[in-house]
């Protein structure tokens, strides 16, 4: 099992809250590893999330939910 | 310069950046928690002019309310240094029925007939309209003058040249000015521009050119001058290009990571600087420039008070107005 | 001790889902990599990706000399396009908006669309030119148009207006490697942004190998028998939203066509979905009178009026340009209100 955190995109504010933009994988899906999972915003600036392994994805934080920079926001299985 | 010359153009100034916070204040307010640009009470675009207010200051100090201003996409600083009504401005800004454009127009649409102030958001396509007007005074036989600001970005579109081209040939009364904040979006003026001045082309259409560095609001003031005084003789058009910095994003939601220098950006503001000139002069003292500053908060907060409690144009009124 | 392995069910192939901005750079990228002649020019298509993210990435995979930043300068870059196309490239140009249109329609409409007539069919120009539409953010007159239907009505163009992520991609494909000049149209609204108002339908599977969606060909986005809703891009994701009410508020099936292309037209699709209901909406973000709506209701009246057991209904922007004021714009827009109002007025219900 391997947590997937939102991205340090601003390095000035390291624990910035930012906005879970958009979900490109479904809750359980199959992903690969280094695929894109998802978009997110801290700001103006837009960064994305990828896989850290492949497996089962379990999505943790909903589309448009704010989040803190370096929070686990979903886990793959 | 007199004293009294260089304290208004620091107030103008001042005036114009307390605005553009406040603007960027309000454009922001209802837009979390993530950024969505149709949202809130100012959606949309917006194109804040924090940094370049020497160009506009220094220029407009020389018109009179009946002389035309023709801008662009990035307005207020130009709006606010020529006279615009800052109410009715701002109720535009916010869309409402008791803006300049009765809310069709909104920030990037704003015009004035009062002032003979207008503005719109195709690159280069102002200066055409500013030799029009130019055109009808110096018919009219007045000694009324237009004047055209424009990027340095658009200088590389052809109605910058054919304006150029056709004001000079029939000698009109129009003043051009290009403020260069050194981006187009997120293109650099060396990878735009095949030239170092954009002042430098004025000779291509026989006209006077001259390039103002530093951001210097008085060299601008200088310069504009020498600029309107001709155009008021019948002497025809000159180019003026003002070295400026552009503090914030090219639009707000721009993070400007292509911008190496953002670091270095904030020290370019040139209002502390002049601030700091002023006051080396002994022209500004600190309970004057809290004066200065609070007299804008108000003036601002006041706009933005009539823009908010204004009217927002009733649905039915939506195909009104497309002809006279 | 010998180690048997279970075997595991094979898991499902990974979902990819991607945004229609993603969907429509990977096919650009794609047909980068196996065509050099693709290059791709444009004001901020390079470090910046794309004011609309339609060349997000393009830079670091294939370098400044084939993804190129231009000065603000349509007519000469548009015009470049089309001297690069005839000598054998196949440029990728994106004009920022497609209200910036006025600055260099020239090149596009008497070269770029008319150079192969000219020239007896000997010459031909295999350029893309993709440009921004569509309102629905308050950017008001001059940021905000879809101008398809003036684009379509001049000969010699090529007009695509993908609604979808899969489509995007395919017929980006498509449009790459047609040798005649394509314009390609993309709302603004249907990329997935995350700083734009979303809908559910900018993000889609999308194939990851190359594929060619067919020009010319519309696709029936959802089949229904009562009534035919004909429409393109951003409003295809309306008309669907509106006919899941219809069918589960009035029991009324809507048959929603996505058109896709505009040049050349599928009036096939539209007259076999007519003859099928006999009730025709037509709805299309540009402005009503002189476009894309009144052709496909003379398309129906010009081949068999009989088969229309009602007049024919438009929804589309009332001849006025794009207003400001949110109060204003959406008043305008062809909404999911105004849609679903004429949808009931047709069907009866």
């Amino acid at each position: 099992m391997t947590d997937v955190r939102f991205p340090q995109l601003s390095q000035e504010q390291p624990d910035a809250e930012g906005v879970l933009a958009t979900w490109f994988v479904g809750d359980g899906d199959q992903v690969a590893s280094g695929q894109l999972l998802g978009e997110v915003m801290v700001e103006k600036v837009s960064g994305e999330v990828l896989a850290p392994a492949a497996g089962r994805v379990r999505l943790l934080v909903a589309e448009d939910q704010t989040a803190r920079q370096g929070v686990v926001i979903a886990r793959v299985e | 310069m007199d004293d009294k010359t260089r304290l208004e153009l620091y107030q103008v100034m001042v005036l114009s950046r307390t605005y553009e916070e406040a603007i960027l204040r309000e454009y922001y307010a209802d837009k979390k928690p993530a950024f969505d640009i149709g949202a809130g009470l100012v959606p949309g675009e917006m194109h804040l002019s924090a940094g370049q207010e020497p160009a506009a200051a220094g220029v407009c100090a020389h018109l009179r309310r009946d002389d035309a201003v023709t801008a662009t996409h990035r307005p207020h600083h130009i709006a606010i240094a020529h006279g615009v009504d800052l109410d009715r401005m701002t109720a535009e800004i916010f869309g409402r029925e008791t803006g300049l454009g009765r809310g069709r127009g909104g920030h990037m649409h704003l015009f004035d007939p009062q002032t003979h102030f207008s503005c719109s958001g195709i690159v280069a396509e102002g200066l055409p309209p500013a030799t029009g007007q130019a055109f009808a005074f110096q018919r009219q036989g007045s000694d009324r003058v237009a004047v055209a600001f424009t990027g340095e970005g658009a200088a590389n579109q052809g109605a910058f040249h054919e304006s150029l081209n056709l004001a000079a040939l029939w000698k009109l009364p129009v003043v051009f000015v290009i403020e260069d904040n050194e981006w187009a979006i997120s293109v650099p003026r060396e990878a735009s521009t095949a030239i170092g001045s954009n002042a430098d082309r004025a000779a291509a259409y026989g006209i006077p050119g001259q390039r103002i560095e530093d951001n210097d609001v008085e060299a601008v003031y200088t310069a504009a001058g020498d600029a309107v005084a001709r155009a008021r003789a019948a002497e025809g058009p000159t180019l003026i290009e003002v070295h400026t910095v552009r503090l914030w994003g090219h639009f707000e939601g721009d993070a400007q990571g292509y911008r190496p220098d953002l670091a270095d950006v904030p020290g370019r503001d040139p209002i502390p600087a002049y601030e700091a000139r002023l006051s080396d002069a002994g022209i500004l003292t600190a309970g004057l420039v809290s004066s200065i500053k609070d007299e804008a908060v108000a003036r601002v907060e006041k706009a933005i008070d009539f823009a908010k409690s204004s009217p927002v144009p009733a649905p039915e009124t939506a195909l009104e107005y497309v002809f006279a | 001790m010998s180690v048997t392995e279970s075997a595991t069910a094979p898991a499902e192939p990974a979902v990819r889902r991607l945004t229609t901005a993603r969907a429509m750079v990977e096919g650009i990228a794609q047909e980068m990599e196996r065509d050099a002649g693709v290059v791709v020019l444009g004001e901020d298509v390079a470090k910046y990706g794309g004011i609309f993210s339609s060349t997000a990435g393009l830079l670091d995979k294939f370098g400044p000399q084939r993804v190129i930043d231009t000065p603000i300068s349509e007519t000469a870059f548009i015009g470049l396009g089309i001297g690069a196309a005839v000598e054998g490239m196949r440029p990728v140009v994106e004009l920022m908006f497609v209200d910036f249109f006025g600055v260099c329609m020239d090149q596009i409409y008497n070269h770029m669309a008319k150079i192969h007539f000219e020239s007896g069919g000997n010459v031909r120009v295999p350029m893309v030119l993709m440009t921004a539409t569509g309102a629905g953010y308050s950017d008001a007159e001059q940021h905000s148009q879809c101008l398809w239907g003036t684009f379509a009505h001049l000969p010699g163009m090529k007009v695509v207006v993908p609604s979808n992520p899969a489509d995007a991609k395919g017929l980006m494909i498509s449009a790459i490697r047609d040798d005649n000049p394509v314009v390609y149209m993309f709302h603004k609204g249907i990329m997935g942004l995350p700083w734009m108002a979303k809908n559910a339908r900018s993000i889609a599977p999308v194939p990851e190998e190359p594929y060619e969606t067919p020009i010319g060909k519309a696709s029936i986005a959802r089949e229904g028998s009562d009534a035919t809703v004909v429409t393109v891009s951003l409003s295809v994701h309306h008309a669907l939203d509106v006919a899941d009410q219809m069918s589960a508020e009035h029991g009324v099936e809507l048959e929603v066509i996505d058109l896709r292309s505009l040049v050349p037209l599928d009036r096939e699709a539209v007259l076999t979905s007519v003859a099928k209901t006999g009730r025709l909406l037509v709805v299309d973000e540009d402005y009503l009178s002189f476009g894309l709506s009144g052709e496909i209701a003379a398309t129906v009246a010009e081949t068999d009026p009989g088969m229309l057991r009602a007049p024919v209904r438009r929804v589309a922007v009332p001849d006025v340009p794009i207003p400001y004021a949110h109060s204003l714009e959406s008043a305008v827009l062809p909404t999911r209100e105004r849609i679903k109002a004429a949808a009931r007025e047709l069907a009866g219900a």
